[in-house]
């Protein structure tokens, strides 16, 4: 995906908006929000900040052996990636994003599915 | 309702965690909504550490007793999240009895906030750098293909604008039978060969002031005289052919495949100029160049070719020996010369 969606969408003075929203909507789910239990705020932050820059085209890049690795220790199910497409998916539309642009996330994710879910 | 009570209703309501302390034990007085909210409700006889343990006793003591004020933070999960409060301790006096005002600021999102810049800059520092280092490699890239002081220009100005230089000289170099060699030899080979005597050129002619322009396959181009003007133009090519002959002779002598070269060495005027606007390159052409590659087409392998002006410019270390009138694309005939360094002169001969 190219710059666009993350300077189009204000850069990272809105993205930055986005991600701490996203950040509450994770932890108050019931089936995401123990996975983040007892990781340290600052890491989740690191993390989420990283991930929604990257995903809109923004100045972060994880390679999927990074991503693998840094979730190899969790025990995802379908079902969890599934609620998390959903959380994003509303949490961009709720911060103004068109609905092809989400789209476009969305398919950015599940390319990633595998890197995650067992 | 009484100003007392509409005070107080406030101090319940407020956002902020508010907590009176008695300083002598440090007993719970007075606990406002929030906090209770946010540390639950200890029981009448619970002290400060009871709901704090994580508190440095010692330094809120002393620092109470010394200025009246100790500001600290916690930290404590609420439905998975980490919450952070600042608290701040202030000494007060109340009807001659010692009590501490303590104030509970809730910073937790300050905190991930904070997290957050953290996280975001050391990606922005992180691509600056991995910038800086493109540009780097684009610069030394151009510096390749043009010299520095036409690049600066490129770069401030974003365009080149054609210069004349005159007088400069130009040395045009190609290989004998290069069509045969490129057509039985490995790519591979040939390409390392070439950059390997390329590089040997480059590095003799930057001695003697030449600057090289390009090669075309097996034909080098340097000049002498540009950017910057330079007196002994002609000395400096003819100084860096008669090295070019010298270096291939010693190098056949120790490698499996003999180059032969022949080099044409001319005076004039250049153009110097960007030519192209998306595969741009830097470039020479004028009267000099033309010269150069006619001349050269008359040297026998192994020998430079020279018109009259480098002829009578070089020194006496040099000969010239006559090889007749040719047609160098200007007005008529013009005679050329076999340029040689002379054998007394060859004994101090480096490179």
């Amino acid at each position: 995906m190219d710059q666009v969606l993350f300077h189009k969408y204000g850069g990272f003075a809105k993205v930055s908006r986005i991600v701490l929203d996203l950040y509450n909507r994770l932890l108050d789910d019931d089936d995401l929000g123990p996975f983040f239990e007892n990781v340290d705020m600052s890491r989740i932050v690191d993390h989420q900040t990283k991930f929604i820059a990257s995903l809109l085209g923004g100045p972060a890049s994880y390679t999927d052996d990074q991503i693998a690795k840094m979730h190899r220790h969790l025990t995802i199910m379908p079902a969890h990636f599934d609620t998390l497409i959903e959380i994003l998916s509303e949490t961009l539309a709720d911060h103004g994003m068109e609905a092809a642009d989400i789209a476009a996330v969305r398919q950015e994710l599940e390319a990633r599915r595998k890197l995650l879910v067992e | 309702m009484s100003i007392e009570a509409i005070n107080e209703q406030l101090l319940r309501a407020i956002g902020v965690g508010v907590a009176l302390l008695d300083l002598r034990d440090l007993k719970f007085r007075f606990l406002n909504d929030t906090f209770t909210e946010w540390f639950g409700e200890p029981d009448a006889e619970a002290r400060l550490f009871d709901l704090f343990p994580a508190l440095d006793a010692e330094a809120l003591k002393s620092a109470l007793n010394d200025g009246g004020r100790y500001a600290t933070e916690t930290s404590f999960k609420v439905r998975r999240r980490t919450m952070t409060v600042a608290m701040d301790f202030n000494r007060a006096l109340e009807g001659g009895e010692r009590i501490a005002v303590l104030v509970c600021q809730n910073v937790t999102r300050i905190k991930e906030l904070e997290s957050m810049i953290d996280s975001y800059s050391m990606m922005v520092e992180r691509n600056t750098r991995e910038i800086k280092r493109e540009k780097e490699q684009v610069e030394k890239l151009l510096l390749n293909m043009m010299p520095r002081s036409v690049y600066e220009e490129y770069k401030t100005f974003g365009v080149v604008t054609p210069r004349l230089y005159n007088p400069v000289s130009v040395l045009t170099l190609d290989f004998c039978g290069f069509g045969e060699l490129a057509a039985t030899l490995d790519p591979g080979v040939i390409v390392s060969e070439l950059n390997d005597i390329y590089s040997a050129f480059d590095r003799i002619g930057e001695q003697f002031g030449c600057e090289r322009i390009k090669t075309i396959g097996d034909a080098y181009i340097t000049v002498s005289g540009m950017p910057d003007p330079q007196p002994d133009h002609a000395m400096s090519v003819a100084n860096a052919a008669v090295r070019f002959l010298r270096y291939l002779k010693h190098r056949n002598d120790s490698h499996p495949i003999a180059w032969k070269c022949r080099i044409g060495i001319s005076s004039g005027a250049v153009i110097g100029s960007v030519v192209g606007v998306q595969k741009y390159i830097y470039d020479v052409f004028g009267p000099a160049v033309t010269q150069a590659l006619r001349i050269r087409s008359h040297a026998e392998p192994m020998t430079i070719a020279a018109d009259e002006a480098i002829a009578q410019a070089v020194d006496t270390r040099f000969g010239g020996v006559p090889m007749g009138a040719h047609d160098l694309g200007g007005e008529g005939k013009a005679e050329i010369f076999r340029l040689e360094m002379l054998p007394e002169a060859q004994q101090g001969l480096s490179a």
